[in-house]
C-alpha cells in the first residue's frame, strides 16, 4: 500500500493509495478527490458541522461496491469529533462529526465520496434546522422536469412568507431547503407541512408531480419527496461529490439561475461537475450559506 | 437511492453507561445488597438477527390481520368469547380465567435484591436465557462504578430474584465491558437431563485421546465472535436491498389519500397561495 504522510493543521495524517482511480471511466483518482475537497472545503465544511455524518464509502471506486458507515470508523485518529447519538431503536452509537478539515480529509482518504448528513445537529437530534423538498424524477422526467416543480414551489412557499433555496442534488434531482433554524420546530412540523404542500402539488399539478413514493404513480412525474423530513433519514451535503460516472457535485444555484438553465431546456447544464463547483463557488460566493442562519416559522400549523 | 437504510443491518449495542434518560428502558429499579441501592434501568443487550416480514394481501398489498377462528363453526371468534384452558388430556380442559393467573402472579417490584455472589464458571451456560445491560440512573453512577470494578475483578456475579411483567425470573449480574450485564437465568427445573445421551459403553483408548487433544490443540483461537456472521441474513438483506433498488417499493392502500392533508388552516392558506400562483403564471 501506497502511503504519504501529511500534516494538517499540526494533526499528522497517513494518506494511502492515492493514485487509486476512484472514477475510473473518468480518470479522476484519490488525490483529484482529496484535492476537491480541499478546495470546496470552505464551502462544505459549515453544513457539515456538528452533524452526524454517514459515510458512503467506495473502497474500490464508484464501480465497484459501496457501503453505508453510520457509526465513527473504530480506528479514528483522537482528533476526530465524534458524538454520541440515540437511533431508534434504542441503542447508541457514535458517530463521526466533521467540523474541521483535518476530518474531512480523513473522511476522503477512507474513499467516503458521499457526505451524507442529517438535517438537525447531533446535540439537537429532534430539531430540523430546515425543511426540505426532494424532487425525484420519474421515468421519463428530468432534471428539467424538476427545475419546474422546484420553480412553482419556490413560489408557492413565498406567498407563505417562506425564502427557499435549492441545489443539484448531483444525480438527476433538485433538493428545495426552507431554512428554520427555530428550536421550537419540530420534525413532526416539517413532516405536516411539507406534507400538506406536497399534496396540494398533487392535486393542482397531477401531470407533473406526483407525491407517492409507489413507481407507477412517478412515470413521467416528479416525486415529491416529503418523507426526507424525518430525524432518521439524511440527505447528500451540499458540495459533496457524487458516485457516478462522473464527479458530478450536489450544488446549490440561485433562482435566477434556475429559471435562466430551465429555459436553455438543457439537462446536462443543470448537472455541475467538480472543476466547474469548484470555479463558480469561488464566483458566486456561499449562496447556500443562509440554509443555516436564517430564522424562519412555519405558519398556519 | 436517498442513504436513508430502512434494511436491517447487523447491529451490536454496546453497554452504556451514560446517563442518558432517553435510553429506552425496559424496566426501572434499583439493584441492591446488604445496604446499598443503585438505581438503575434495565435495556437490551441483545437485537435479534432475525429478518421478519409482514403478510400482505397480494390484490392491494394490505397488512394481513391474526384472528382467532372456531372450526365448528367457521366462524372468527370475538375477544369477548375467548377463555383459556389447561388440557390434561386431549379435549379435557381445566379452565382458568384471569383473575385467577393474577392471584398466583408475583407482586410487582422495584428492586433487583442480589441474594449471594457465586463464582460466574460455576453458572454452566446451558442455564443462560436472555441477556439484559443494566443501566444507571441519575445519582447512581458512582456506586454502579464501584460494583462493576469489584465484580470484574473478582470475576463474581450476584445472584437475584426479580419480577418483569408476570414473572419471577432468577437472574445474574455481572459485569461486561465496564458496565453491568443482568442474564436471565433457567430454573432448574427447566433444564432437561443430559446424562441420557451418554454412551453407556466402549472404552476410550489413551492414544485416541492424546490424537483428539493435539488436534483441538492445533485448532485453538481466541473467541472471536466478530469472525462469524448470520449468512442467512446477510443475503436476505442483500436481497432486499437489490429488490429495493430494481422494483421499488409498494405501498398498502390508505397510507397516501385517505389520511388528512393536514392542519385546516394550513390546507387553506396553501390553497389560497396556489390560487395566487396560478393566476400569475
Amino acid at each position: 500500500m501506497n502511503r504519504r504522510a501529511v500534516r494538517i493543521s499540526g494533526r499528522r495524517l497517513s494518506l494511502t493509495n492515492l493514485e487509486k482511480d476512484l472514477y475510473p471511466s473518468y480518470g479522476f483518482t484519490k488525490a483529484h478527490v482529496m484535492e476537491y475537497y480541499l478546495l470546496i472545503s470552505k464551502f462544505i465544511l459549515p453544513h457539515l458541522k456538528d452533524r452526524a455524518l454517514t459515510l458512503k464509502r467506495y473502497p474500490e471506486g464508484v464501480e465497484k461496491d459501496f457501503f453505508f458507515e453510520k457509526r465513527c470508523p473504530y480506528h479514528h485518529p483522537s482528533w476526530v469529533k465524534t458524538a454520541d447519538i440515540r437511533r431508534d431503536k434504542g441503542d447508541r452509537m457514535t458517530v463521526c462529526l466533521v467540523n474541521n478539515l483535518e476530518t474531512l480529509m480523513w473522511v476522503e482518504n477512507l474513499a467516503s465520496l458521499e457526505l451524507h448528513v442529517p438535517l438537525a445537529r447531533a446535540a439537537t437530534p429532534e430539531t430540523p434546522d430546515s425543511m426540505v423538498f426532494d424532487l425525484d424524477p420519474g421515468e421519463q422526467a428530468n432534471i428539467l422536469s424538476c427545475a419546474r416543480v422546484a420553480l412553482i414551489l419556490r413560489e408557492l412557499l413565498s406567498e407563505l412568507r417562506l425564502a427557499s433555496y435549492v441545489k443539484t442534488s448531483g444525480k438527476k434531482g433538485l433538493h428545495v431547503y426552507i431554512p428554520l433554524n427555530r428550536k421550537q420546530t419540530t420534525f413532526e412540523d416539517t413532516r405536516k407541512f411539507s406534507k400538506a404542500v406536497a399534496s396540494i402539488m398533487q392535486k393542482n399539478y397531477p401531470e407533473l408531480v406526483t407525491a407517492k413514493m409507489a413507481k407507477e404513480y412517478r412515470k413521467a412525474r416528479v416525486f415529491i419527496n416529503w418523507s426526507q423530513n424525518s430525524a432518521s433519514k439524511t440527505m447528500i451535503c451540499v458540495y459533496s461529490l457524487r458516485a457516478r460516472e462522473k464527479p458530478m457535485v450536489s450544488f446549490p444555484l440561485g433562482w435566477q439561475e434556475l429559471e435562466k438553465l430551465a429555459r436553455l431546456n438543457d439537462p446536462e447544464k443543470l448537472h455541475i461537475t467538480h472543476s466547474k463547483a469548484v470555479r463558480r463557488a469561488e464566483k458566486q460566493g456561499e449562496i447556500f450559506r443562509d440554509v443555516l442562519t436564517k430564522k424562519q416559522e412555519l405558519p398556519h400549523l | 437511492m436517498k442513504p436513508r437504510d430502512p434494511i436491517p443491518a447487523p447491529s451490536k449495542p454496546l453497554p452504556s453507561t451514560g446517563n442518558d434518560m432517553t435510553e429506552q428502558a425496559i424496566w426501572n429499579g434499583t439493584i441492591s445488597f446488604s445496604l446499598v441501592a443503585i438505581p438503575v434501568r434495565l435495556v437490551k443487550a441483545v437485537e435479534p438477527g432475525r429478518v421478519s416480514f409482514r403478510m400482505l394481501h397480494s390484490k392491494d398489498y394490505s397488512t394481513l390481520a391474526r384472528k382467532m377462528s372456531c372450526p365448528e363453526e367457521d366462524k372468527i371468534v370475538p375477544p369477548e368469547e375467548i377463555i383459556r384452558g389447561y388440557e390434561i388430556v386431549p379435549g379435557k380442559y381445566i379452565l382458568v380465567t384471569d383473575e385467577e393467573l393474577e392471584s398466583v402472579s408475583p407482586e410487582r417490584s422495584r428492586t433487583i435484591e442480589i441474594i449471594e455472589f457465586i463464582d460466574m464458571d460455576e453458572v454452566d451456560p446451558v442455564y443462560y436465557d436472555h441477556p439484559y445491560y443494566l443501566v444507571p440512573s441519575k445519582g447512581g453512577e458512582k456506586a454502579y462504578r464501584l460494583l462493576v470494578e469489584v465484580m470484574r475483578r473478582t470475576n463474581k456475579a450476584g445472584l437475584a430474584k426479580f419480577v418483569m411483567g408476570e414473572r419471577e425470573y432468577l437472574v445474574a449480574v455481572k459485569s461486561y465491558e465496564g458496565a453491568l450485564a443482568l442474564i436471565t437465568l433457567h430454573y432448574s427445573e427447566e433444564i432437561l437431563p443430559g446424562d441420557d445421551f451418554q454412551p453407556k459403553d466402549g472404552k476410550v483408548e489413551a492414544e485416541d485421546k492424546k490424537r483428539i487433544k493435539k488436534s483441538i490443540n492445533k485448532m485453538m483461537s481466541g473467541f472471536n465472535p466478530g469472525k462469524y456472521s448470520d449468512i442467512r441474513r446477510e443475503k436476505i438483506t442483500d436481497l432486499l436491498r437489490n429488490k429495493a433498488k430494481k422494483n421499488g417499493v409498494v405501498e398498502a392502500p390508505g397510507t397516501g389519500e385517505e389520511e388528512s392533508e393536514g392542519p385546516a388552516d394550513l390546507v387553506a392558506a396553501l390553497q389560497e397561495s396556489m390560487r395566487k400562483v396560478k393566476r400569475k403564471r
